[in-house]
């Protein structure tokens, strides 16, 4: 091959992988947006909904999301798109912003003594990214997955205190008060929402 | 008939050339060198954050394993602590080991890229050492660590290394990496950067459009109080409540501020003029919330982000200069 078509080869080749990059980018973005109008948590008419949650649909085929989880091309893209790092899109705090979460754990011993205890973390980025996991069990729909991270939150409460005979994790949300709210002396409230119990024999 | 065909042929060639020139500018490789030691930064600021609860959200008793299992549900080839774990469990190290092992690589790779000793190398470990803790915490993880992937990944396949590298006061130190990338290059040596500053800049004007897009879709970001939500949340609430409450009457206007600038920049952040208006006033917005809600690193990496992209060509100066021109004119009554 001569220089000249090599480098005609080469140019096309970047040409194809920024257009594959730039659409991964553009479908999984609009993808996110729609997927948020679809569940009714933004300002857009209900009537619109069912026609973003089919386009959301159609963007997610784009994607491959909706072959098999074995087909290799799916595979291939969500591969490209987590090393790339454009897997999820770009609506941080959208469109509104949801409630926080709380996890409380309440140890009891075999003397009967009852200790409260949270999650445990040692500096202010570990703190954030806490946050993320209890999002996370906030926001999921699979009560297995729920249970199953905060088993392991609890797990790891039971290292700390290796004297507990049982552990009982109750995760509720912390409800923010308006501006209006705040100024008539409402402060922050919580709103239970699940409880595990987890004995030493688990 | 003849005429028009040559008149569309013409007018395809002109488009194609302004895209060519678009695409693929003539550009220096400084913004390369603003990215790669703001990621360089970046990265060490995580590592030294993250020092005393790195075993506890990395270990193999955290959601590290459950988390790599439903990774690899969708794929089995995005990197993982898990691989470097299997790795040590051959050696005979511990996990505990295994997991110091790689703060430190990281912690290093950081200071490298910081002073450009082979960076194409420490940017593409980097990128693997840290997509490998982000996808193993996935439940964990947040915005930070989204943007430090994309910075990362772009460093990587940018054409390094860059002029202000110690390569290029030492140049034995680089000079396999250097003519690897030189090669790659080969016709186009002031033209390889421009296409991966193109890439980079559009990728950023693609993040600010959709997040400015879906704020916009909530009525919250509208009337403010999602921006007062956003500061009082916890553990966001650096700023106390009653302090906050004092300026109450900001919070809508900040609100359409956010929203207008984030989804405005694909538009204003292009325009001479504008451009370093808009790039101050972004990242004054990036600032406030390192301050307002003590997301430091995010701050930082998205600072990192736009004036890697944007800023090199910005003067102090300039920006005196646009903000003057765009203050309205009051004449004397």
């Amino acid at each position: 091959m001569s220089s000249r078509q090599d480098r005609t080869l080469r140019r096309w080749l970047w040409l194809a992988w920024f257009g594959l990059h730039f659409s991964f980018i553009l479908v999984g973005s609009t993808r996110e947006t729609l997927s948020l109008v679809a569940r009714g948590l933004t300002v857009i008419p209900a009537k619109l909904q069912g026609r973003a949650g089919r386009t959301e649909s159609v963007a997610a085929g784009l994607l491959g999301e909706n072959a098999s989880a074995r087909n290799p091309v799916r595979r291939a893209i969500v591969t490209y798109r987590h090393v790339a790092g454009i897997e999820v899109g770009y609506g941080y705090f959208a469109p509104t912003i949801p409630a926080a979460y709380k996890l409380v754990f309440e140890l009891r011993y075999s003397d009967g003594r009852v200790d409260y205890a949270l999650p445990r973390v040692r500096s202010r980025a570990g703190r954030l990214r806490m946050v993320g996991l209890l999002d996370e069990i906030g926001r999921t729909r699979s009560d297995a997955l729920r249970e199953r991270l905060i088993k392991l939150l609890a797990a790891a409460s039971w290292r700390e205190h290796p004297e507990a005979t049982k552990i009982r994790a109750i995760f509720g949300a912390i409800l923010l008060p308006s501006i209006e709210e705040f100024e008539r002396g409402q402060k922050q409230s919580y709103q239970f929402l699940y409880a595990y119990d987890f004995s030493s024999a688990e | 008939m003849k005429s028009r065909f040559a008149g569309t042929t013409a007018r395809m060639a002109k488009w194609r050339r302004a895209a060519a020139v678009f695409l693929v500018p003539a550009e220096s490789d400084v913004w390369l060198s603003y990215l790669r030691v703001g990621l360089g930064l970046q990265t060490a600021c995580y590592c030294l954050s993250l020092r005393a609860d790195w075993s506890d959200l990395f270990g193999d008793a955290t959601s590290r394993t459950l988390a790599e299992k439903i990774l690899s549900l969708e794929s089995s080839l995005v990197p993982r602590l898990g691989w470097s774990a299997a790795l040590a469990q051959q050696l005979g190290l511990t996990d505990d080991l295994m997991l110091w092992l790689v703060w430190s690589l990281l912690l290093c790779g950081a200071c490298a890229l910081l002073i450009g000793v082979f960076p194409r190398f420490f940017a593409a470990l980097i990128w693997f050492i840290h997509l490998s803790a982000s996808k193993s915490a996935v439940f964990s993880s947040y915005g930070v660590d989204n943007f430090m992937t994309i910075g990362l990944f772009y460093l990587m396949l940018a054409p390094l290394p860059d002029r202000f590298c110690l390569g290029a006061l030492w140049p034995r130190f680089h000079l396999q990496d250097r003519q690897s990338s030189l090669g790659d290059a080969a016709d186009s040596r002031s033209h390889l950067p421009g296409f991966w500053r193109r890439v980079f800049q559009l990728h950023l004007c693609i993040i600010y459009f959709f997040g400015g897009l879906t704020k916009s879709l909530g009525s919250g970001w509208w009337d403010g109080s999602s921006l007062w939500r956003a500061l009082i949340r916890p553990p966001f609430n650096v700023v106390a409540p009653e302090i906050l409450v004092r300026g109450k009457l900001l919070f809508p206007v900040m609100g359409v501020a956010i929203v207008l600038l984030e989804i405005s920049y694909p538009i204003f952040i292009w325009q001479k003029r504008t451009r370093p208006v808009w790039l101050v006033a972004i990242c004054t917005m990036h600032i406030a919330i390192g301050l307002t809600m003590g997301m430091y690193l995010f701050a930082l990496v998205m600072i990192v982000l736009n004036v890697a992209a944007f800023g090199p060509e910005i003067r102090i100066d300039n920006v005196r200069q646009r903000m003057a021109q765009l203050r309205p004119v009051v004449s004397p009554s």
